[in-house]
């Protein structure tokens, strides 16, 4: 018993950044139809700002948490920077193109790529301990550390959702994800919510990217393996639903964490991929893809 | 005047063409020494400390007048690409620095995959290479241009394990994890077969993705098995660090190998105070009595470059090319066949201290594996502790 808590407490803490991931991913497809491979150099510069801020904000003499809320800041304003160049001089020119952005966003992840090696390095920065000591909940022993980040994202993603359904931005963007052309005909401004829809998503991974950083390997690769999930988890769920999204990332989460316990880890990451081609055999939109 | 104003062309011409032609005599040439190694990712501070060392060395002997074939004189330069650990990447950095660069040696390579790469052109082709890579697979009669720069686990394990089993007797179950790729593939053999004959019982052997991010699941599992000792085999410093963290956090005390291990800085990194106590086979301590003051001065530029201590596989970089300087001038030639044909008999300064030459008969059918020290080191307080040093005998 305790080991299926074990194992759920992890699944949930893995499975709540893949669902600020791909929340990011499926609302930039939901609204502008396009594919964004370097939504996960978003969330490695967001990590990786936080990686070399919190340990200089720490040597100045301010405590480790207030330096980390600090970083936190500037690691998710400087990926909304990011994402906002990434908009106004690429994706805003290949809406609803998906091609076109698939082109575009393979070329940002090379240019990317570049740039934050010459920019941070290659190698893996230490992240000091932010919130330390464990927990134990109902037998099964838990960083205070992962449940902090599994608050965080529980809150963010529940305002996420309050604000899609009970916002005026929210159901404007949700108007376009479902009929742009009809959306538009009722005065929906299609272009500023393209924007919003993009930078919503860019502070999502910054958000996630900076959560994260405490507790895993921060290189400028680490967005890579983030993406390949966070895909996963939109397809499962359903390219464009935001439901989708929590559904298919605390499914990959599962998986990777029971079956990378009952079997071994090569044999999950396997488990994952075969996953993907039985939910496009059988739902080809996905579980709750309606598009 | 015409005749005067002939004269003054034609010693003219004589004075430039003279000092053009001594000029000629004296100009150093370039040797090329090409680098495959990860520079971004969980490998990248073995990649960046590798290219510190090559180029240290490098320095050092064109400093001291350089490589001498005949009247030429010739000085090395590192060339370095990212091989990113992986065999594409490995192949494109091959490519890249037999076809383009045009390098005829190849100082060091980091990785099983990416060097398998690189050695199936640089054997055809005729380029020489030193590679860190471990395996019999890699080097043998069938692989003649190939030399290993630093102790692989056919070196390192024999010592390193039954030295941990009897510092630890009691611990009789062991869990391993080792990166699912040629490197680690090659080490868990080795590994397996070594604790077998101390009679420790294996639990398990799982293998993990390179790149992976997220350790907790596979911590769970190896948690859950209770073994005495956990081994994570070739795992690069970062992922070790990170699952000895969660193994911590999940409650798990017991024996921590990484075999190939190669400092305190880059486990703690991930690991914290998680990384306490950590046996490792490629680490190299600078604080002994017999340090010299050459290692500490290069070991504190290479900190201050790198942000860590020099490991046994950056040290392999320093060492290769004090053997090619050694080789080039036995066989007299930059010819590759002619400096590998050499390279087996002749010895060379090593980073360690003293000469050193080539031995592996033994194991591989060929002398093409440096004879190297293997230091096992433990992290102690939060350094790293030297607990044991033997060079290995054999042909």
């Amino acid at each position: 018993m305790q080991t299926a808590i074990q194992l759920i407490l992890t699944s949930l803490q893995i499975g709540a950044v893949y669902i600020l991931f791909s929340l990011g991913l499926t609302l930039i497809f939901g609204v502008m139809r396009i594919v964004n491979f370097a939504h996960g150099h978003l969330f490695a510069v967001s990590a990786l700002v936080v990686a070399y801020t919190v340990p200089w904000l720490a040597d100045t003499g301010l405590p480790v948490l207030p330096a980390y809320l600090l970083a936190v800041i500037a690691g998710v304003a400087v990926a909304m920077v990011l994402g906002f160049l990434m908009y106004v001089f690429g994706f805003k020119y290949f809406q609803r193109d998906m091609v076109g952005s698939f082109i575009l966003s393979i070329g940002l992840v090379l240019l990317l790529d570049g740039i934050l090696l010459k920019t941070f390095g290659g190698a893996v920065r230490p992240v000091p301990e932010i919130l330390p000591g464990t927990v134990t909940i109902l037998g099964a022993s838990v960083t205070v550390q992962r449940v902090a980040l599994c608050a965080a994202a529980v809150i963010i993603t529940a305002a996420l959702y309050w604000a899609l359904t009970r916002t005026k931005l929210g159901k404007a963007l949700r108007a376009v994800s479902i009929d742009h052309e009809a959306a538009m005909l009722q005065g929906v401004p299609y272009n500023r919510m393209a924007l919003a829809g993009f930078m919503i998503a860019a502070a999502l991974a910054a958000l996630a990217g900076a959560l994260i950083a405490p507790i895993s390997i921060v290189s400028p690769v680490i967005g890579a393996d983030y993406l390949i999930k966070g895909f996963i988890a939109v397809i499962i769920g359903g390219l464009g639903s935001v439901p989708g999204a929590i559904l298919g990332g605390l499914f990959v989460a599962a998986i990777e964490t029971f079956g990378g316990f009952y079997l071994d880890p090569t044999s999950a990451t396997i488990a994952i991929f075969v996953l993907v081609i039985v939910v496009l055999l059988v739902r080809p939109k996905g579980l709750l893809g309606h598009g | 005047m015409s005749i005067v104003k002939s004269m003054k062309f034609v010693v003219l011409g004589a004075v430039f063409g003279v000092a053009g032609s001594v000029a000629g005599a004296n100009a150093q040439e370039i040797i090329k020494l090409g680098l495959s190694i990860p520079l971004s990712g969980s490998g990248a501070t073995w990649g960046k400390g590798s290219e510190f060392m090559c180029k240290e060395a490098a320095s050092e002997i064109n400093e001291a007048g350089g490589v001498k074939v005949g009247d030429v004189t010739y000085n090395f330069e590192c060339v370095g690409y990212d091989n990113k650990y992986n065999a594409a990447e490995g192949t494109r950095v091959a490519q890249t620095l037999l076809n383009r660069e045009g390098v005829k040696f190849i100082g060091g390579s980091l990785g099983t995959a990416p060097v398998k790469a690189l050695q199936s052109l640089t054997e055809r082709q005729g380029v020489m290479i030193f590679t860190t890579a471990w395996g019999s697979s890699i080097k043998g009669p069938d692989f003649p241009l190939t030399f290993t720069q630093m102790n692989t686990p056919f070196e390192i394990l024999p010592q390193l394990i039954p030295y941990i089993h009897q510092a630890h007797p009691e611990a009789k179950t062991l869990a391993m994890l080792n990166p699912n790729d040629a490197s680690g593939q090659e080490t868990e053999s080795v590994a397996n077969g070594v604790w077998k004959k101390t009679g420790v019982e294996i639990l398990s052997s799982d293998f993990y993705e390179r790149g992976t991010t997220e350790f907790q699941p596979i911590a769970a599992r190896l948690a859950s098995m209770k073994p005495d000792i956990i081994d994570l085999g070739g795992m690069p410093p970062a992922d070790a660090g990170a699952v000895l963290r969660e193994l911590d956090s999940l409650g798990w005390k017991g024996v921590k190998v990484v075999e190939v291990g190669t400092g305190a800085d880059g486990l703690k990194a991930t690991g914290g105070d998680a990384v306490e106590g950590v046996y490792m086979g490629a680490g190299v301590t600078f604080d002994g009595p017999d340090v010299t003051d050459h290692q500490k001065k290069v070991n504190e530029d290479a900190r201050a470059a790198i942000g860590e201590s020099l490991n046994a596989i950056q040290i392999g970089f320093y060492d290769s090319v004090y053997a090619l300087k050694a080789g080039i001038e036995a066989a007299k030639s930059i010819d590759p066949k002619e400096v590998a044909k050499v390279m087996p008999d002749v010895t060379f300064k090593t980073f360690y201290g003293g000469e050193i030459g080539f031995y592996g008969m033994d194991s591989y059918g060929s002398r093409q594996q440096m004879r190297l020290p293997v230091i096992v080191t433990q992290i102690q307080d939060g350094k790293l502790v030297e607990m044991a040093r033997v060079v290995p005998d054999g042909k």
